[in-house]
């Protein structure tokens, strides 16, 4: 399980976010105390942390970049500033991501995701399988020993998600953001269009059940 | 300094001097004092007249025309005092002190509304980066505690958090003029930031959004175009048509400029009203018939937008759709700058 530090001196936000984290199959911890915060951060030895820039007797810029002269930890600035240059320059100072405080809990789960998929990969293009198909996004296919399904780009975004986190209830609320993330501005009906021509295509290639729909929580990938 | 004006107001003394002439010349026949010594007196007395007039006429003249001039030719007039060199003739000092100390005191005025607008500008910054806490806080709230209710409270607080946008860059426009960073920015980066703002409205509202291939990058402050997208869209949501409502965002560009086009088949603009809408506090028909406004967003948009260097232009049928345009300039030597 993956661990995520955060970093952000509103209590009732660090309860909430810790909540959000942990629905979503991490590991949360809250830096409580901000004496030598840089210590503590190491000392969890967290896979990704979430930095506030303004806390208290310490500037989150400075942290940021104290932490990158040493580490090479995920970091991903929350923030309520909402200036170019203060993006510009958490950026230059090593940030992994930079998002601003009032934020859809689902895009930050999606940007933490993101975060995470890129230093596991470290760069590289990973093959990824559905039992014994495997996910070609680049070329838009599911290919199995004897047979090629053609994914349209919608259908290969809807089933990649599904396929992270096989197993896991995934909300249409999710698939949207991931789906308009992508800049694929598709409304409610388009979702329920493509997730139907998202079966038949698992049917043709012998999965006829592979997607469940779960009433009021979202789809299923088995 | 008019010649004339000056004489008419020397008017008594003139009148004197006149007076003197006469006496003089009364005096000196009276005594049978010799014609030709007569006449030389009289030459000699207007010639020191005039001297004494021509030396004082050249004096304040050159005073007085060089801070006609120099008024009629200054941006902020009240400082005209710092481009004068002190007269003088007595009543130029008097005059000049005395412009001095109004200066003094104006500057001194001036300086201390600035000095306040800045405070509250930094107040309303500072408070508008603490009440977004708050804003966030509800927002991971709702998300946790999932219920039935949790879209409308959402939809409520992004409300809350478009007004607070709103009064952040309102601030931002009106008082600084080097609060923006220019960039080389990719607009569908900015475009998808916005879509995925608004996502869930447009959803609820059954408002199409649709963008066409878009590939150019503008110079402009990322933050602020954002703001100015959402302001636009957040009004085409809520002054959308009845059904089948869609907005369509496209790009033109020539050598010189960029060209984004925010279209939406929504209830259209008055005539009569589209030339007002760029103005503070208008509302218009729309404003009051539809939705309330406070007549403050196209505003804003049309001030960052000034302070940026775009252009913002509106098209629009009442009862068939609202175009705006956002235009930008192409700097070339800055694109050939960037890889």
């Amino acid at each position: 399980m993956k661990k995520i530090m955060i970093v952000e001196d509103d209590r009732t936000m660090c309860q909430e976010l810790k909540i959000l984290l942990e629905t979503a199959g991490y590991e949360a911890e809250i830096l409580t105390d901000f004496e030598r915060s840089e210590k503590r951060i190491f000392d969890s030895q967290a896979d990704l942390i979430l930095l506030d820039i303004n806390i208290p007797g310490l500037n989150g810029e400075m942290l940021l970049k104290r932490i990158r002269k040493k580490a090479e930890i995920p970091i991903i600035m929350v923030t309520s500033r909402t200036s170019e240059v203060d993006e510009v320059l958490s950026m230059s100072y090593g940030a992994d991501d930079y998002i601003t405080k009032p934020y859809n809990p689902t895009i930050l789960l999606l940007r933490i995701a993101a975060v995470l998929k890129r230093t596991d990969q470290g760069g590289r293009e990973g093959v990824e399988r559905y039992r014994d198909l495997s996910v070609n996004s680049a070329r838009g296919v599911l290919s199995g020993e004897e047979i090629e399904i053609q994914l349209t780009k919608n259908e290969m975004i809807i089933f990649q998600t599904l396929l992270q986190k096989q197993g896991q209830i995934v909300s249409r609320d999710e698939l949207m953001t991931n789906l308009w993330d992508n800049h694929e501005f598709i409304n409610d009906n388009a979702l329920t269009v493509n997730i139907s021509r998202l079966r038949g295509k698992l049917a043709e290639a012998g999965f006829p059940d592979a997607i469940e729909t779960r009433k009021k929580q979202g789809y299923l990938l088995l | 300094m008019s010649v004339k004006k000056y004489f008419q107001d020397k008017w008594v003394f003139l009148f004197m001097a006149l007076c003197w002439l006469f006496f003089m010349i009364g005096l000196l026949t009276a005594f049978r004092i010799n014609c030709s010594l007569c006449v030389i007196l009289v030459i000699l007395f207007c010639m020191m007249l005039s001297a004494g007039f021509s030396w004082d006429i050249m004096r304040k003249k050159r005073f007085f025309d060089e801070m006609k001039h120099n008024l009629y030719h200054m941006d902020q007039k009240y400082l005209v005092l710092e481009t004068l060199r002190q007269p003088s003739f007595y009543e130029g000092e008097l005059f000049w002190q005395t412009l001095y100390e109004c200066n003094k005191s104006m500057c001194e005025a001036v300086n201390d509304y600035k000095i306040s607008v800045e405070d509250f500008k930094n107040y309303i910054e500072m408070w508008i980066h603490e009440v977004k806490l708050p804003i966030a806080s509800l927002g991971l709230m709702l998300h946790n505690g999932e219920s039935g209710l949790s879209t409308k409270y959402r939809e409520q607080l992004r409300r809350m958090d478009q007004y607070t946008d709103q009064v952040l860059y309102y601030v931002r426009s009106e008082h600084t003029e080097n609060d923006f960073l220019l960039q080389n920015t990719e607009l569908q980066k900015i475009i998808t930031k916005v879509a995925l703002k608004y996502r869930e409205d447009l959803l609820m509202h059954e408002v199409d959004f649709r963008m066409e291939q878009i590939e150019q990058k503008v110079l402009t402050d990322g933050k602020w175009l954002e703001f100015i997208l959402g302001q636009i869209i957040w009004n085409s949501i809520k002054y959308r048509a009845a059904m089948d409502s869609y907005i369509r965002l496209s790009v033109e560009e020539d050598s010189e400029k960029v060209i984004l086009n925010i279209y939406d088949n929504g209830i259209g603009i008055p005539a009569g009203d589209l030339k007002n809408v760029f103005k503070k506090s208008f509302t218009g028909e729309n404003g009051r018939k539809y939705a309330k406004s406070t007549g403050m967003g196209l505003y804003i948009v049309k001030r960052l937008c000034d302070n940026l260097g775009h252009r913002v232009e509106i098209q629009s049928e009442q009862g068939k759709y609202t175009n705006i345009q956002i235009i930008f300039a192409r700097n070339d030597h800055f694109f050939r700058g960037t890889p």
